[in-house]
């Protein structure tokens, strides 16, 4: 037979690469980062079951101000996990979770540096210590509409032309975003189809998905045949910034924008449609291509409502009055528009070469695409992905990028009209209205007299009533869309990175990735013209990934030597582990054991405040929570934690445990206004609006041994001396807000301890046939006096005990009690915080809590995925008695993952 | 498309069965030009000596993922019948013969492993899938070729040799 | 099918070997790829895996 051929022969599962069945996951994660545009690159599925967790950092650099001090720039954290599962031979389960929290200053505007707001230093004691956002400005302009300088810092008039655009820069707190993803995939022998769908939660955007795909092989899988179709619905609920948004103007969205909870709330909704198709190559026994071509229609709310232009009005009859003199142009900002219709089209080429000296792989990529904004961009990447042996590989990467301007894009427009004047009629008069009675008009008449429609003469209590009739600008006179988002500016970037990979034994992973990113306006292919906007960023990132081969079905006795995959521990015998919510609670048997696992605890605060064992009034909590100085005005409405943790567990010797805990945290509340509390004061800190705070990123670490001190059959003993590293930040400011200060965030809202701890605990477990229980003593001592922010967390005691039952081989039922001595803060913050409510006084921290825990503990016995064991638990609070004012506990979940190896 | 699958699905073991009977006089003919090898390159028993039993041949490699997880399975078929008369052949096709042999000091199996170093063998049964299988009665027939591995197949040929061994 | 009529090649399964290498995956770093686009996407206006309208949704920072 004829090779090249798709044949009439036996279809097989031929695993001979180059195109091996999509990779799921990757496949997945791409469709479900909102869709449009997607170009899903199939990679490999290696045909391994696998768990991935991965953290990484995102810090931009500052932009330029031109002198003007810098806001702190944005970064961020991000948390993802994702796994792939076989659920038959041919059937594959993924999903996959991601987190990011974000923080830092963003541009909302572009100006002339030579206005006289922007980004307007402020001063303490004659020193510039900060810079705020002036949305509304005046400009001086030559007669051909130059801009004329002045200095940034004192906004002095230069008196030279200066053509300089800058970023108007304004800071965010934090703001968390969760994504989730979900896929099923089957593969035939030369044939494959997945369908995938997931959604992302943030403040103000909320966005589902779904997409379906499928492979076809030919030619012995020489030749795969690709094609994929998505689409996304987003709703979008921007919350607009209550200190800024009096200086917006947003007349052309009045219709979307409603008030709720204090805040005003642009709603818009988009969706967006993306088919791709593709093919991928052998060339040779060394070579292989992939071409994909993309398309993406988006209908609906594309602007980001959060940027304006800056428009500057100039009065026609001023520039047109034959003088020389400088004309004043007023500087507005409109929230940008964009057209609700973007068709985009994405060729995308990759060429792989093997490099046999080196036992390298040559990567190279071209992406063209183009759209009806005018954006069109190429993309040449090469990555060089080197083995070294011992499991190691190298991969440096170089990427280059370049874009073409939106067709609306500018930095700043000019109007020729006046912003907004006074209404005349067609005598000249100026009108007035009584804001009591809108209907009625009136008109002046000389300097001080005002008539009513009949011409009478009113009298002076109703002239003092009166208010001038503005009329605006017209905005036909406008573009029909316009943006200052520096995204849709011409640029180029560079960029250049190293993923750093090692295999460890037992199919366990690391990875390390790290790239430098440079946006330069020069570097455009037919260079461009805002410098302006350039910046930079890094990424640094750290992953573990573990192989989960599934158990093959094979008769029992004697398999030889398995090849690569691990021996499953399904025939051990299984001790059994305590509730969810107990950490460091049992220990690995056998020298050379290896536990994954994944914990999540979520906490919940809410309801009454309370003041000891009790509810408290507000007017008390004004009076006594804060301190004489400052009375209490705000106080939480809730509080939930939420707590990512990884537990790494290795057995060096029988007797002996070490274990590595990385923690993500990630925390939101709200507050309200006390009543009874004194008015609001200029200077002083006051939160507004519907939105409340979030915090969320790295916390501390956690590493400890275990000591196994008795080991009989039915009865363990073990202990664990344990430490916290300060990982966790305890800097977290809120915003500048009208001109003040946000300071730190509560003490409870900062992210780690920020002092190194000590946590010892000591654990007795024993069961008997279908019984167990176990006790537990724990401790927390804080080793440091103080941490970076001046301050230091109680010391924690908790003795816990519990019994559980056997309700079948798999599952346990169990129940628990605890009682917990919290100590309260020590020392306070030395760094400015707003002491707006009781939770930023340290006496309001800490108590006694007795709690009641009902869990269930299950592993999956036999079959495919024996061996995985799953917790959960949930702890109910009984009794408190908090220190000070606090919000009532309202109960937490626990849940666990584990795996050992 | 649907109908055009439907088609395959019709077609395809139809003329796999052809196929088989094609591919039964094929060994006759591919004995003379097939010259199996130990690893190390001195000639091993040619496939005429094999007539009488029941023989799994597999062609494998040491890069491919499936051929590894099939070895497991191929071993125990080993164990369990060699004294019915079933003989296991693994004939290697790394071009690297090195990369064979790491991956057997690593992964050690007790059936007999071959190499076929001018690939006479493999293309002369017309291997089109790595790896693939071929399960011959005592009479020297090719009665069944398996395309690939994957690890829910395993009781499927464990039934289908049993009852070639049952076979006088 | 005659989609390989363009590379015609004739490669024979032994051959694969090197194709078969996980450095030769299409996607060798699919976590890294992963993060790598979301962020480029949060920055840039091409399609990649989000448009850039930013702010929202995309987690765009």
């Amino acid at each position: 037979m004829p090779p090249c051929q798709g044949g009439n022969h036996q279809l097989g599962a031929l695993e001979a690469p180059p195109v091996k069945s999509r990779n799921t996951l990757h496949a997945l994660t791409s469709a479900a980062l909102v869709l449009p545009g997607l170009l899903i690159i199939p990679g490999h599925a290696t045909g391994k079951d696998r768990i991935n967790f991965q953290y990484s950092r995102y810090q931009e650099g500052e932009r330029n101000l031109y002198g003007a001090p810098s806001l702190k720039p944005i970064s961020a954290d991000v948390l993802h996990g994702s796994g792939i599962f076989s659920l038959t031979d041919r059937t594959k389960f993924s999903f996959g979770y991601t987190q990011d929290t974000w923080s830092g200053a963003t541009p909302v505007t572009t100006t002339p540096l030579a206005t006289d707001g922007g980004n307007r230093p402020y001063f303490n004691n004659g020193v510039v210590v900060g810079a705020s956002p002036l949305l509304q400005s005046n400009v001086l302009l030559d007669r051909d509409l130059n801009p004329i300088g002045r200095d940034p810092i004192t906004k002095q008039s230069l008196g030279v032309v200066d053509t300089r655009s800058v970023m108007v820069m304004s800071s965010a707190s934090p703001e968390t975003r969760r994504q989730a993803t979900f896929g099923l995939s089957h593969e035939w022998n030369e044939a494959a189809i997945n369908v995938a769908g997931g959604f992302s939660r943030e403040r103000d955007y909320k966005s589902s998905f779904g997409s379906i795909g499928g492979r076809l092989d030919f030619n012995q899988k020489l030749t795969s045949v690709k094609f994929n179709g998505g689409y996304t619905h987003s709703e979008i609920g921007a919350i607009l910034d209550h200190d800024s948004s009096p200086y917006i103007t947003k007349t052309a969205y009045l219709p979307q924008i409603v008030s709720r909870g204090g805040s005003e709330i642009l709603q818009g909704n988009r969706q967006d449609w993306v088919a791709n198709v593709g093919v991928s190559q052998v060339l040779s026994k060394n070579a292989l291509v992939d071409l994909n071509i993309g398309y993406t229609h988006t209908n609906g709310f594309q602007e980001n409502p959060y940027k304006t232009m800056s428009i500057i009005f100039i009065d026609p009859a001023e520039l047109n009055n034959g003088q020389s003199d400088l004309i004043t142009g007023k500087v507005r900002a409109l929230i940008e528009q964009r057209p609700d219709i973007r068709n985009q089209v994405a060729l995308n080429t990759k060429y792989i070469h093997y490099i046999s000296p080196f036992n390298a792989a040559l990567h190279l990529g071209y992406r063209l695409s183009v759209d009806d904004w005018g954006v069109n961009t190429h993309t040449f990447d090469a990555n060089w992905v080197q083995p070294l042996g011992s499991g190691w590989t190298l991969t440096p990467r170089i990427r280059y990028y370049s874009q073409d301007a939106a067709s609306f894009y500018r930095s700043y427009l000019f109007s020729q009209q006046v912003f907004q004047k006074q209404a005349v009629d067609n005598l000249g008069r100026e009108i007035f209205f009584n804001p009591k009675n809108p209907n009625e008009q009136y008109f002046r008449e000389g300097f001080f007299n005002y008539v009513d429609q009949n011409g009478n003469l009113i009298d002076d209590a109703l002239s003092r009533e009166l208010q001038a009739k503005f009329i605006s600008f017209d905005a036909g006179k406008l573009p029909e869309n316009f943006s200052s988002d520096h995204r849709l500016a011409g640029f180029g970037a560079l960029s250049g990175g190293v993923v750093l990979s090692k295999m460890l034994a037992k199919g366990v992973a690391l990875e390390t990735g790290f790239e430098y990113y440079t946006r330069a306006s020069s570097m455009q292919i037919g260079s461009g013209n805002n410098s302006f906007a350039d910046f930079d960023y890094y990424v640094a990132n750290a992953a573990i990934k573990f192989d989960i081969e599934p158990t093959t079905s094979l008769p029992m006795g004697g398999s030889s030597g398995s090849s690569q995959s691990h021996l499953h521990s399904s025939s051990h015998h299984h001790h059994k582990i305590p509730p969810a919510g107990i950490m460091f609670g049992h220990m690995l048997d056998k020298p050379g054991d290896f536990m994954m696992g994944y914990r999540f605890m979520y906490n919940w605060t809410g309801g009454n405040m309370m003041q000891g064992a009790h509810n408290v009034a507000d007017q008390t909590i004004v009076d006594q929570g804060c301190s004489d100085a400052s009375p209490c005005r705000f106080t939480p409405t809730f509080m939930n934690m939420r707590m990512h943790m990884l537990d790494i567990m290795y057995a060096p010797t029988k007797w002996m445990n070490v274990m590595l805990m990385p923690t993500f945290m990630d925390m939101d509340m709200n507050l309200r206004r006390l009543s009874g509390a004194p008015p609001p004061v200029p200077g002083v800190h006051e939160h507004t609006g519907a939105a409340g705070h979030e915090t969320g990123a790295v916390g501390d670490t956690y590493f400890s041994s275990l000591v196994k001190l008795i080991n009989i059959p039915g009865h363990r003993v073990h202990m664990n001396l344990g430490l916290s590293a300060p990982t966790g930040k305890v800097d977290i400011e809120l915003r500048r807000m009208a001109k003040i200060d946000g300071g730190l965030i509560h003490f409870g809202m900062q992210l780690g301890s920020g002092t190194w701890d000590f946590m010892p605990s000591l654990t007795y477990t024993g069961e008997k046939s279908r019984w167990s229980w176990g006790t537990q003593l724990s401790g927390v001592k804080r080793l440091e006096e103080k941490n970076k922010s001046g301050y230091r967390l109680g010391d924690m005691f908790q003795a816990t005990t519990w019994g559980g039952y056997d309700l079948t081989h798999w599952l346990t039922a169990s129940v628990r009690g605890a009682y917990t001595l919290q100590g309260a803060v020590h020392r306070d913050f030395d760094v400015f915080n707003a002491r707006i409510g009781p939770m930023d006084f340290p006496a309001n921290y800490g108590g006694q809590f007795w709690d009641i825990g009902l869990g269930l503990n299950a592993i999956i016995p036999g079959g495919r995925f024996a061996g995985n064991r799953f917790g959960f638990e949930w702890i109910q609070p009984v009794r408190n008695d908090f220190n000070g004012f606090q919000l009532d506990r309202k109960g937490s979940l626990a849940a666990t993952w584990s795996y050992q190896f | 498309m649907i109908k055009k699958m439907k088609l395959l699905f019709f077609i395809i073991p139809v003329l796999s069965l052809f196929a088989t009977a094609l591919l039964a006089e094929h060994l006759e003919q591919v004995s003379p030009s097939c010259a199996l090898t130990t690893l190390d390159g001195k000639p091993a028993h040619d496939l005429q000596e094999l007539k009488g039993k029941v023989v799994y041949m597999d062609f494998w490699a040491s890069w491919c993922p499936p051929c590894v997880q099939s070895f497991p399975f191929l071993n125990q078929l080993d164990h369990d019948l060699k004294d019915k008369g079933l003989h296991v052949i693994g004939i290697n096709l790394d071009e690297k013969i090195s990369d064979a042999e790491d991956f057997l000091a690593k992964n050690p199996v007790d059936f007999s492993i071959v190499a076929d170093p001018s690939k006479q063998c493999a293309k002369g049964l017309e291997v089109m899938a790595m790896p693939t299988s071929y399960l011959i009665d005592r009479k020297g027939n090719v009665r069944h070729i398996h395309q690939g591995f994957r690890p829910g197949e395993s009781e499927e040929l464990r039934a289908l040799i049993t009852q070639l061994v049952m076979e006088p | 099918m005659g989609i390989g009529g363009t590379g015609c090649v004739n490669i024979a399964p032994w051959e694969r070997g090197n194709l078969a290498k996980p450095q030769m995956e299409l996607d060798p770093h699919p976590l890294q790829s992963e993060l790598q686009s979301h962020n480029y996407s949060s920055r840039e206006a091409a399609p990649s895996h989000k448009s850039s309208s930013g702010g929202g949704g995309c987690g765009c920072y």
